[in-house]
């Protein structure tokens, strides 16, 4: 492979990872276009009518704006009020869709040929098991929370047996660096004060 | 790594946004403050007159009315084809070439075509990772992204199971195609947790 084709490579690399890490605003697209065409429609349906000179359905185009205009008019305060923050809170959700970065919960693992993306969850599964063995409890007695800078392992000890800190520590940390992720999370074990009976 | 144009839904998510917040701030406002409703009556009255006045004069003969509703629902109707068509814009892309080489006789000694279809690639990477147990689903699609064929591989594995080892044993495979087809495709390794594997056990011997 040549020097500018890999840097081509490198190049749609970084592209596909970006596009997998960041959410692409399909669900809220899809929202928005249908409330919009929906009511589009309508207002055709009305202004069409409007030009034919038939009958209006609910409300000729014309009484609309005159309604409109005359606002607050004689619509009682606290329904618009309520109505109008409404509308203004869908308005909120659909421009924060818009304009925050919208991470999805995924690391990168860098790998010169392959991009490669992993579910937090897969990390936070795999890190569980490395706790459980280095701490020598059950499935149920680890939870592991992975967000994008952060790993939190909380593990609840069997009564009795003393477990140490900073040996799962270590073990989850090494895995960790293992796995190569990008953001590279930072590790915190935490025991819990009580233990679990008969386990 | 599907063709949605994200920069337009951003765009276009962020404009209705800022309509909707602005209708229903100005809303809130003439409910609440008798000043702002008497500014925005005598203001709107006076647009409304204008348009009225318009519409007026603009009636056709042939139905009597003004031609501007016309125009109106050509607007809507234009709005709602828009708004289809940008639903129908998300998650295209799809490819289904993955190579098509036309071969001369100066350079490599055959005039004729080469061509592959995105299933050599695809089966392949299936088949081979069909066989491993911790893996609970694959899925391997093709797309075009930027003018180039892409593959995506979809990986589910079992609970704790390590993610850098599927991936180096994948990366390996990717590898052993690259060294089949004889030339490198951009590989794309998602690995995910779907419902399948997160209600079945965890694998006890490996």
């Amino acid at each position: 492979m040549s020097g500018p084709s890999q840097e081509r490579q490198r190049d749609l690399d970084r592209h596909i990872l970006r596009r997998e890490t960041h959410s692409p605003r399909s669900g809220a697209a899809v929202i928005a276009a249908c409330l919009v065409a929906a009511t589009a429609l309508y207002f055709m349906l009305e202004s069409m009518l409007a030009a034919l000179g038939q009958p209006t359905w609910l409300a000729s185009p014309g009484m609309m704006l005159q309604w409109i205009a005359d606002l607050p008019g004689d619509t009682p305060r606290a329904l618009l009020g309520a109505a109008g923050m409404l509308l203004a809170l869908f308005g909120l959700i659909f421009l924060c869709h818009g304009i925050l970065p919208g991470r999805r919960a995924r690391h990168v693992i860098s790998h010169p040929r392959v991009a490669i993306v992993v579910d937090d969850e897969v990390i936070a599964s795999a890190l569980a098991k490395t706790a459980r063995v280095a701490a020598g409890v059950t499935r149920e007695q680890v939870m592991v929370v992975v967000s994008a800078r952060q790993v939190q392992v909380n593990v609840r000890p069997t009564s009795g047996i003393l477990l140490s800190e900073s040996q799962i520590q270590g073990a989850v940390e090494a895995r960790v660096a293992d796995m190569g992720l990008n953001p590279v999370p930072s590790v915190s074990v935490k025991l819990t004060d009580s233990g679990v009976i008969g386990v | 790594m599907n063709g949605t144009p994200r920069a337009l839904n951003r765009f276009l998510l962020s404009v209705i946004g800022l309509v909707l917040l602005v209708a229903g701030a100005g809303a809130g406002v003439l409910a609440v403050s008798p000043a702002a409703a008497r500014w925005w009556q005598g203001y709107a009255q006076a647009q409304l007159d204008w348009l009225l006045d318009v519409e007026a004069r603009t009636r056709l003969l042939l139905t009597s009315q003004s031609w501007i509703w016309l125009a109106v629902a050509v607007f809507f109707l234009l709005v709602a084809i828009v708004m289809i068509s940008w639903i129908g814009n998300q998650g295209k892309g799809r490819a289904s070439t993955l190579l098509d080489y036309q071969g001369n006789a100066d350079d490599d000694g055959a005039a004729g075509a080469v061509k592959l279809s995105c299933a050599v690639a695809e089966h392949a990477l299936k088949s081979a990772l069909m066989e491993r147990t911790d893996l609970v689903g694959v899925t391997v699609t093709s797309y075009d992204f930027r003018r180039q064929t892409a593959i995506k591989v979809r990986v589910l594995p079992r609970q704790g199971v390590s993610p850098h080892k599927v991936a180096g044993e994948i990366a390996d495979l990717v590898a052993a195609l690259d060294e089949l087809l004889g030339f490198e495709v951009p590989v794309l390794l998602s690995i995910g947790s779907g419902a399948r594997s997160r209600f079945t056990k965890a694998e006890r011997v490996r």
